[in-house]
C-alpha cells in the first residue's frame, strides 16, 4: 500500500513541555487512522505538523513524499476543522469554487462535489447561515474538491445528528475507496472504532498502542460492567479494579479487569443494584485502559 | 496552479465582502469626506502660495481618508478571519498567505481612491480647486501608493489582537497621528510642539509628499522616510504572522 503520511521520530516542544517525543505514524493510501488520546496527549501538535503549520523540531514529517509546510504538497491536503466560521458575505457556491481554484482545478470541480454532498440547494446560501451538520458538509466540500491523497480531519462529526454522520462517513468511504488516505482525530472513541482501519493511541506525546480496533480491544483482558445504580460517580470510580468510567443514560459502564471482585463490591455496597450485564470492553475501555497502564 | 487565478479568487472574495457588507469601509469614506466637506466650505478659498486651501486639504484631508480606509480595513478583516479560523484554513490550503493578504490591501485600495475622488469632486463643487489635472493625478497616485505601508502596520495588528480589539488600536494610531500630523488642521497653527512630533510621523510624511506634487516642492526625503515605514512595517507584519495568536 502506498503511503501518504509518513511520519518519523516526529518531536516538538513548547519550553519545558515535551508535546511530542519521537511520535512514528504511516497512513496508506485508502487508509483510515484514527489518532487518540487525552487531552495534552500530543494529538493537535502532531496535525498541526500534519498539515504543515508547525514544522518538526528533529524527525521527519512527509505527506505523499513531500514536506507539508510547501504549497505544491499542501495541495495533496484536505483538511477538515472542527468548527471553522465561514466568512458572513460569501456563498456556498462560491467557496466551494474558491477551493477549486485554489486548488489548480477547474471551476467546474466544483458541481460534482457539490451534488455529491447535497449541496446544490445550498448554493445561494451565505455560508454563515447554515446549520452545524451542513457547514460540515460544505467543509468536506472545500477538501475534497481538490481530490486530495491524505484528509485530515479533527473532529470533524462533533455536534452533527446521526443520520448527517452516517452520510459523512458514507461519502468519505467512497473517497478512501479511491485511494485517499485518512488521518482522523476524534473524541468520539466508539465512532473511531466503527470506521477506522487503524487506531493510535497517543499519551505525553508518546505513541502507546496501535492497530485495529479489535487487536487494541484483545490485549487488555477487560471487561465492562453495566448496571444502574444509586452509587454516585465520584463512589463507583474509587471501586477497586475500576479502570474507566462513564454514564450512559440511567447506567454506569465501570471498566474492569476483574469483573467478579467488582460485582461482589458493587452489590455490597448498592443492594438496590439493577439491570446488571457484563460485557466485553468496548475500544473505549481499552484505550482508556492502555493510557492508565501508560501513565502507571 | 497560476497566482494570478489564485490571486483573483481572493481578490473576488474580498470585493465580495465589501460590496455585501459595506458598513465598516463607508464609513471609513464618509467620515473624512464629511470634514473634508465641512472644511473646503469653510476655508477653500483662502490661497496660499499660488494653491488654493481647498486643493492643499485634498493633500491632508485626503492622505487622512487613504490611511483611515487603509489602516483600518486589512487589519479588522484579518483579526475576524484569524478569530473564526478563517485564516487558519487559509494557512493550510496551498494559497500562499501573502496572496491572501496581498488581496486584502488591494481590495481597500478601490475606496482609498474613491475617498480622493469624493473630496476633489467637493473641492470643484465648492470652487476652491486650482490644480492641473495631472498633478492631480500625481497626488492621487502618491497618495495610494504611500497609504500601503500602513496595511502592512494594520496586518501586524489584525494578527496579534481581535477584531474590536484591532479597531480600537488602529483608531487609536490613526486619530492622534492625524491630528499630530497637521491632516486635519494645518501644523501652522498649532502649537509649535506638533510640528517637532510630525517630522517623526509617517503620515506627516505622506501628506507632505502629496503636497509637494501640487506646490512642486522637495520629495526625496518623504520619499525616503515612507520607504523607511515600509521596510519597518513589512518587517513587523512578518513577525506578527510568524508569531500570530491561533
Amino acid at each position: 500500500m502506498e503511503t501518504v503520511l509518513g511520519v518519523r521520530g516526529a518531536r516538538h516542544s513548547y519550553g519545558a513541555t515535551q508535546a511530542l517525543d519521537g511520535v512514528d505514524l504511516d497512513v496508506g493510501a485508502g487508509e483510515c487512522v484514527a489518532l487518540l488520546g487525552p487531552n495534552g496527549a500530543g494529538k493537535t501538535t502532531l496535525v498541526n505538523q500534519v498539515i504543515g503549520l508547525l514544522p518538526a523540531q528533529a524527525g521527519s514529517v512527509l505527506v505523499c513524499g513531500g514536506d507539508p509546510r510547501i504549497a505544491s504538497t499542501r495541495r495533496q491536503l484536505g483538511v477538515v476543522q472542527q468548527s471553522l466560521g465561514f466568512p458572513n458575505t460569501l456563498k456556498v457556491s462560491e467557496l466551494v469554487v474558491g477551493a477549486a481554484v485554489r486548488a489548480g482545478k477547474p471551476r467546474a470541480a466544483a458541481g460534482p462535489v457539490m451534488a455529491e454532498l447535497d449541496l446544490v440547494e445550498l448554493a445561494g446560501r451565505r455560508a454563515s447561515k447554515l446549520s452545524g451538520g451542513q457547514k460540515q458538509r460544505l467543509q468536506l466540500a472545500m477538501a475534497l474538491v481538490a481530490d486530495p491523497a491524505l484528509l485530515v480531519l479533527d473532529e470533524p462529526t462533533a455536534g452533527l445528528d446521526v443520520p448527517t454522520r452516517k452520510r459523512f462517513w458514507q461519502i468519505l468511504a467512497e473517497r478512501r475507496g479511491r485511494g485517499a488516505g485518512v488521518l482522523l482525530t476524534t473524541h468520539l472513541i466508539e465512532e473511531s472504532s466503527a470506521v477506522a482501519d487503524r487506531v493510535v493511541v497517543l499519551d505525553r506525546g508518546r505513541v502507546l498502542a496501535g492497530g485495529t480496533p479489535d487487536e487494541l480491544v484483545a490485549r487488555l483482558p477487560d471487561r465492562t460492567v453495566i448496571a444502574r445504580t444509586a452509587l454516585g460517580l465520584e463512589r463507583l470510580q474509587a471501586l477497586p479494579g475500576v479502570v474507566s468510567l462513564r454514564g450512559d443514560g440511567e447506567h454506569v459502564r465501570l471498566g474492569t479487569r476483574a469483573p467478579e471482585a467488582l460485582l461482589r463490591v458493587l452489590l455490597a455496597e448498592d443492594p438496590g443494584l439493577s439491570d446488571l450485564r457484563v460485557e466485553g470492553a468496548g475500544l473505549e475501555e481499552a484505550v482508556a485502559g492502555l493510557i492508565e497502564r501508560g501513565a502507571a | 496552479m497560476t497566482v494570478h487565478k489564485i490571486f483573483g479568487v481572493e481578490l473576488a472574495d474580498e470585493l465580495r465582502g465589501i460590496v455585501r457588507e459595506p458598513a465598516a469601509l463607508f464609513f471609513s469614506i464618509i467620515m473624512p469626506v464629511g470634514f473634508f466637506a465641512l472644511f473646503v466650505s469653510l476655508f477653500g478659498k483662502f490661497s496660499a502660495g499660488g494653491v488654493s486651501a481647498g486643493t492643499t486639504m485634498i493633500a491632508t484631508f485626503g492622505a487622512f481618508g487613504v490611511i483611515s480606509v487603509v489602516l483600518m480595513n486589512p487589519g479588522i478583516g484579518v483579526a475576524s478571519d484569524r478569530e473564526r479560523g478563517w485564516l487558519r484554513a487559509k494557512q493550510v490550503s496551498a494559497v500562499p498567505i501573502g496572496v491572501t493578504l496581498a488581496a486584502k490591501v488591494v481590495a481597500a485600495l478601490p475606496y482609498a481612491a474613491g475617498v480622493l475622488v469624493a473630496m476633489t469632486a467637493t473641492a470643484a463643487v465648492t470652487g476652491s480647486l486650482n490644480a492641473p489635472l495631472p498633478a492631480l493625478l500625481r497626488l492621487l497616485v502618491v497618495l495610494v501608493l504611500g497609504a500601503l505601508p500602513f496595511a502592512l502596520l494594520s496586518l501586524a495588528i489584525g494578527f496579534q489582537v481581535g477584531a474590536g480589539a484591532a479597531a480600537a488600536v488602529l483608531n487609536a494610531i490613526l486619530i492622534p497621528t492625524s491630528v499630530l500630523s497637521g491632516l486635519w488642521m494645518p501644523l501652522e497653527i498649532m502649537p509649535a510642539f506638533f510640528g517637532d512630533v510630525a517630522r517623526f510621523l509617517p503620515t506627516y510624511h505622506l501628506s507632505e509628499l502629496a503636497r509637494a506634487q501640487l506646490t512642486g516642492g522637495p520629495a526625496v526625503a518623504h520619499v525616503l522616510v515612507l520607504l523607511g515605514f515600509a521596510l519597518v512595517a513589512a518587517v513587523l507584519a512578518a513577525v506578527s504572522y510568524r508569531h500570530a495568536r491561533s
